[in-house]
């Protein structure tokens, strides 16, 4: 056979396993629906985050002043007030479960007047664990008491503060949000896919039907790569498109550098789903094997949490693992603008890792 | 390259072991060209074992097997080449159309080929837009067949073909494989039913005990066994419930 003649036996099975996907709806929903429907969940979730502090406010107190106050705290950007809470009980219920960060309490004689002058004293309750918010508000409410003084009485202020904003966009959460669901998407399709796929074509007999005709491993494993790639991008644009018509990202990277990292991560996952599924006689053998090596990865390389809010020491053993520059990378071409040549790690780090599983994969596998 | 003989397929003492127990005992025997060859014995015989042998799917531990003068064990890839298989089950993957797969079964032996032709010559045209699992065990296995010759080899290799068909399948299966030899295409397969093996095999050998114990015409091996003083305890009928059924349901196939 000329090399012509076997690159036409993977361009006809690629088209074909292109065509058997979009005849199947349980493999279109877990490729394309799957990734949107953990986009809206955890979209939603880091949008919501603006907000900074959950509090109650019990008002014992009819004095203007306290009325003044509970207005502006309501009014406020920075406290988001629950309102359905009004007494003690609720409040301690809902601190409790951490519904609410804090409770500020007006006693009765808030605002009551002494020596011409509204004076009091709010109180601040929260529970043992939650020092870090009592302390943030606070010193907020301290600043706004500040504020109050001051025009009531006339002071000097020798010492201010003021903010002003950079010319620099900072990463926001959802930027990380983006980029670990892309890695999701990548896992499933690249790993769960083959996984339950190709025992169920040794099952059948499938494989072991194609193993009596002139067809080799490699042609077999980059068809499968090809279609993958082809779906996988065709997935995390429609993920894309949802992020930025509805959530709002702000892309700031090159499409044609990000398209060709993301193929590049595609085919380095799909090759450990490869070795699995081809390795396995049947999916009882795959499952455990597979859910090993798949863990790990979804809750350390960033898919869920971003790295860098774990501990130092297990930051730099997860860049090492396979996903990690996968999702790495594309925050960086996406969030950051940056290109190809400036991921010379993680493209090291990917390669090495698409030499060792492809290796194995080629190893391990068998025809039924 | 050995040199080119009357026999499609050479086998010389065969051998396959599994954890030191043997499945097939140096086994010899030869195909010739353009005829039937029939492979007969009880489960575990060793007859499944030494096909996949010769179809290059198990190592061979010992001896040789040679297809049209190539060395099977040397040349894998060649031998594939050369030779159609139809497993046991017809193994198909679902959700696609069986134009597609003739497709892809071509295009596994880097061949491009009309699939339509193919799909008529087994009556199985109006089926091309149909998927496998829409087909009945009948029409399964014919398309398995056609899908095994896409490449048109020189022998094919049928295991148990008949297996679970009705009476009409499976004649008209039949009549399909002495089609096949009728193009010139050796045929090698094995069978539990004997009524099969008599109408349909030019030759047979019967495996027992991994080890082949008789290999001869199917007529040869009767007529031996009367010679042998063999009569049958029951004088049989000129005719059997078999007939009788196709007597009364015909030949037609069913779907």
């Amino acid at each position: 056979m000329t090399l012509k003649q076997k690159l036409y036996t993977v361009w006809a099975f690629y088209i074909v396993s292109i065509k058997r996907l979009f005849r199947d709806r349980l493999a279109l929903f877990f490729t394309f629906l799957f990734p949107l429907i953990f986009l809206f969940v955890f979209g939603a979730l880091s949008h919501n985050s603006s907000v900074s502090l959950n509090v109650a406010i019990i008002n014992r107190s009819n004095s203007a002043a306290a009325k003044q106050f509970v207005q502006s705290a309501n009014s406020g950007k920075v406290l988001k007030v629950n309102k359905e809470v009004t007494d003690f009980e609720t409040a301690n219920l809902k601190m409790s479960r951490g519904e609410i960060d804090a409770t500020i309490e007006l006693p009765a004689d808030f605002g009551q007047l002494k020596d011409g002058l509204p004076t009091g004293q709010a109180i601040v309750h929260y529970t043992q664990n939650n020092e870090q918010a009592a302390t943030t508000l606070a010193s907020i409410l301290q600043a706004q008491f500040q504020g109050m003084n001051a025009q009531l009485v006339k002071s000097p202020t020798p010492f201010t503060v003021k903010t002003e904003k950079t010319n620099t966009h900072s990463l926001s959460a959802f930027d990380y949000t983006f980029t670990g669901l892309l890695g999701f998407a990548i896992l499933g399709a690249g790993i769960f896919g083959p996984m339950n796929y190709f025992p169920e074509l040794k099952k059948m007999g499938i494989l072991r039907r194609l193993h009596t005709t002139p067809l080799r491993v490699w042609q077999y494993f980059l068809s499968a790569m090809l279609s993958n790639a082809t779906t996988g991008l065709m997935s995390i644009a429609l993920m894309l498109i949802v992020a930025v018509t509805v959530f709002k990202l702000r892309v700031v990277g090159n499409y044609i550098d990000l398209t060709l990292f993301v193929a590049l991560g595609i085919i380095v996952i799909l090759g450990i789903g490869l070795a699995l599924g081809g390795w396995a006689k049947n999916e009882r053998q795959a499952a455990p094997l597979g859910n090993i090596i798949v863990f790990p990865m979804m809750f350390l390389s960033g898919t869920f949490f971003p790295r860098f809010l774990m501990p130092e020491w297990l930051q730099s053993v997860t860049t090492f693992m396979p996903l990690t520059p996968v999702i790495d990378g594309a925050r960086m071409i996406l969030a950051e603008g940056k290109g190809l040549f400036d991921l010379g790690p993680q493209l090291g780090i990917m390669f090495v890792w698409l030499i060792i599983v492809y290796a194995i994969a080629f190893r391990v596998f068998r025809w039924e | 390259m050995g040199k080119k003989t009357d026999n499609i397929l050479e086998v010389r003492n065969l051998q396959k072991s599994y954890d030191d127990k043997k499945v097939v005992d140096g086994i010899s025997f030869e195909v010739k060209r353009g005829e039937i060859f029939g492979i007969l014995g009880p489960n575990g015989a060793g007859k499944t074992t030494t096909l996949e042998m010769i179809e290059t799917l198990r190592p061979i531990d010992g001896g040789s097997a040679t297809i049209d003068g190539v060395d099977v064990a040397n040349n894998p890839y060649t031998i594939r080449g050369m030779i159609g298989v139809q497993p046991q089950t017809p193994g198909f993957q679902d959700k696609t159309k069986l134009t597609e797969l003739i497709q892809m079964f071509a295009a596994a032996y880097g061949e491009k080929v009309d699939p339509k032709t193919f799909l008529d010559e087994v009556n199985l045209g109006d089926k091309a837009d149909s998927y496998v699992e829409n087909l009945s065990g009948g029409q399964k296995q014919r398309f398995s067949i056609v899908a095994a010759l896409v490449h048109n080899p020189k022998i094919f290799f049928l295991d148990e073909p008949t297996t679970g068909l009705d009476p009409q399948a499976r004649r008209n299966l039949w009549e399909l494989i002495k089609d096949v030899r009728d193009r010139g295409i050796s045929v090698i397969l094995t069978t539990h039913y004997m009524d099969e093996a008599e109408i349909l095999c030019d030759r047979i050998a019967i495996m027992d005990n991994v080890k082949i114990i008789a290999l001869d015409t199917p007529k040869k091996l009767i007529k031996d066994l009367l010679k042998r003083g063999f009569t049958k305890a029951q004088q049989v009928e000129q005719a059997n419930l078999e007939d009788v059924f196709i007597d009364m349901t015909g030949k037609g196939l069913r779907n």
